[in-house]
């Protein structure tokens, strides 16, 4: 049996095939990732972008679009997925997908494009509690994109640029207009684009992290979301957290369309 | 399914200005703007008076800054932005009655800077209700408007005419109880966004009006059939919200809200008065007695047993915090009043409003939370 999960983010669409396995010598094992599908829509509208990701996670996967027993959505846009059998929340489906990777896991830390969020998530991966950052874009991906583009660095410079700092510059990230403003300042001021570039990270870390002690940090901590990719960021985090270690998936951005795929099979029984 | 059974209220709520302007050509008598709840109206409607209280727009504005702070509420901010637009220009009065120091200065920037003010009255009811001397003070204070009430028409108001509209008012705040009770069954017949409806407009409709338009609604409804799933039955707790949108985007993803404690709710009509031979007396004591807003809930809260009571007498399965940004009063008794109900099986959502609402992310917020109470036959 096969089934769907799709994360309609704010920036990009992600799809998750997964296959129901049976292995006997192995019982744990019961789902298999058949195909991970990343989409940046672009000008599409919603409705279009989701038909174009599915379609093509399908075709790249060899699966047939009738083989797939049901699709779940999430995300910002998830309402527009408009063939999904059923959607579920960013929280219940993120919580569900990193409890899967990570059994340990109850703290939940999603930082995508648009959002930030703390989750905390029971032995089942059912998110039992969750806070998000409210209307402005610091504490999610999109804000640290911006202030790359203030230093005209790629966001992969940007979070390698900010290890290379261990200097502590105190910045405002309630609003990414002054936060921007502020990297302005530093960059006229010759403060090196290192310690520009950790200031952000930290100052998007700590906000974050206001956010995740709301719920409390307890067990496993496991950050999900594109902002996982970011090298700078995970080492501001576990330094706002006082953790030493966070639990970070090879494809963060999927967690929650896998979260998704999940629920749709077990929803199957 | 839409009956109609509320569409009296709901046209009220949306035309308010155009119900007062006709008021006050049928009756020729004078409407006053009131700010807070703790306004004794019954003085207001026995000088003969209209008393529409001010409630926001909830569109964006740009015409407070020169007069009150940012950090200001949103509804001292909204509440300012009606009376300096001239939404309100047919209200000769303007009162407030002592809560928050934020309202206060909104009031005094409105009856500074509202030209068509004519008079207004600043009645300073104590904050501390729990003093053995605050229902002397209030006593006090009540009459004294009294007295600037008659020296303003030129007519005296006797206890006669104050026993009328206090009975009149009390009829008014027993059939929105009786109105409210009924949504303590299970799949109750009564929306909370109806509910909301009669009770926000009961503060700014002729009470005679609005008492008879209740008893044809409360007769009516044995006999109604919503045919509508209540899902997960919610309390929401918060200050002066009467943001519709929001609370129907809360019926519209698998809830009903059953219960609040509101000064748009319940906060407003929940106690009636007591029989005195003093009708000063009665009032006074009435506003001393009510369910206590954060502002006069010291040094007991005793505002966090009445929740948790109403969230209990309710079947409550949870609670939502509408938080007014930046309301201090109520911003303090949050972590204590969420512990008190969630040691107590209420468990809590916490949303920050503002004059215009991001209905998106709530309501992916809101789906959330029904999630973790919910979500059981997922897994």
């Amino acid at each position: 049996m096969i089934t769907a999960g799709i994360d309609m983010g704010s920036r990009s669409v992600k799809v998750v095939l997964l296959e129901q396995i049976n292995v006997d010598s192995a019982p744990q094992l019961q789902y298999a990732v058949k195909k991970a599908h990343l989409m940046m829509p672009g000008e599409l509208d919603a409705d279009q972008a989701a038909e174009r990701a599915f379609s093509e996670a399908l075709a790249a996967a060899g699966v047939a679009r009738d083989d797939v027993k049901s699709v779940f959505a999430t995300g910002a846009g998830r309402k527009q997925v408009a063939f999904a059998t059923e959607g579920v929340t960013e929280m219940t489906a993120g919580a569900k997908g990193a409890v899967y990777m990570y059994p340990n896991a109850r703290t939940v830390v999603d930082v995508g494009a648009e959002e930030g969020r703390g989750i905390k998530t029971d032995a089942e991966g059912k998110a039992v509690d969750f806070a998000g950052n409210e209307k402005c874009a610091a504490g999610a991906g999109s804000f640290a994109e911006a202030m790359s583009r203030a230093l005209q660095l790629t966001l992969a410079e940007f979070g390698e640029a900010s290890l290379k700092s261990d200097r502590t510059i105190p910045m405002n990230a309630q609003c990414t207009v002054f936060a921007e403003s502020e990297v302005v300042s530093l960059i006229h001021s010759s403060t090196p684009k290192e310690d520009i570039a950790k200031a952000v990270l930290d100052a998007v870390a700590s906000r974050v992290c206001a956010m995740v002690r709301r719920v409390g940090i307890e067990g496993e901590v496991v950050l999900i979301g594109g902002m996982a990719h970011n090298p700078g960021f995970v080492k501001s985090l576990k330094g706002a957290m006082g953790v030493d270690a966070v639990s970070l998936p090879d494809l963060p951005e999927f967690v929650s369309a896998l979260g998704c795929a999940l629920i749709a099979a077990e929803r199957q029984h | 399914m839409n009956d109609g059974l509320f569409d009296q209220f709901k046209t009220w709520y949306e035309k308010r200005h155009d119900y007062a302007r006709d008021w006050k050509a049928r009756t020729g008598g004078q409407v006053v703007a009131t700010m807070c709840t703790y306004t004794p109206e019954e003085l207001l409607i026995a000088a003969g008076m209209l008393p529409v209280r001010v409630l926001g727009a909830h569109e964006p504005q740009n015409v407070t800054e020169p007069h009150i702070f940012g950090m200001f509420c949103p509804f001292c901010r909204d509440s300012l932005a009606q009376g300096l637009l001239g939404r309100f220009d047919y209200a000769e009065g303007v009162t407030l009655t002592q809560s928050c120091i934020q309202y206060r200065q909104a009031f005094n920037s409105w009856r500074m800077h509202v030209p068509t003010v004519t008079w207004d009255y600043y009645l300073p009811m104590p904050n501390d209700v729990q003093s053995p001397h605050a229902r002397k003070a209030h006593h006090a204070e009540v009459q004294a408007f009294r007295e600037f009430l008659e020296a303003l028409t030129g007519k005296k108001i006797t206890d006669e005419m104050l026993q009328e509209s206090i009975a009149v008012v009390d009829e008014n705040r027993r059939l929105l109880r009786e109105l409210f009770d009924l949504r303590k069954v299970a799949d109750p017949q009564v929306t909370g966004v109806e509910a909301l409806y009669a009770s926000l407009t009961a503060q700014f409709i002729d009470k005679r009006e609005h008492n008879e338009q209740l008893k044809k609604v409360l007769a009516a409804l044995p006999n109604r059939n919503l045919n509508r799933p209540e899902g997960v039955r919610f309390m929401t707790i918060g200050s002066e919200n009467d943001d519709i949108a929001f609370m129907a985007m809360i019926e519209s993803v698998g809830g009903t809200i059953v219960i609040d404690d509101q000064c748009s709710g319940t906060r407003y009509f929940w106690n009636e008065s007591l029989p005195e031979a003093d009708p000063i007396k009665a009032i006074a004591d009435r506003y001393c007695d009510r369910p206590a807003c954060p502002t006069k809930d010291y040094p007991n809260h005793t505002r966090f047993d009445h929740v948790l009571g109403l969230a209990k007498d309710y079947n409550a399965r949870a609670a939502i915090f509408l938080q007014q940004k930046f309301c201090d009063p109520h911003e303090g008794d949050y972590p204590d009043l969420k512990r008190h109900l969630e040691d107590n099986g209420i468990p809590t959502l916490f949303l920050e409003f503002d004059i215009t609402n991001p209905i998106g992310p709530f309501r992916i917020r809101v789906e959330a939370f029904l999630e973790t109470l919910t979500e059981d036959e997922l897994f």
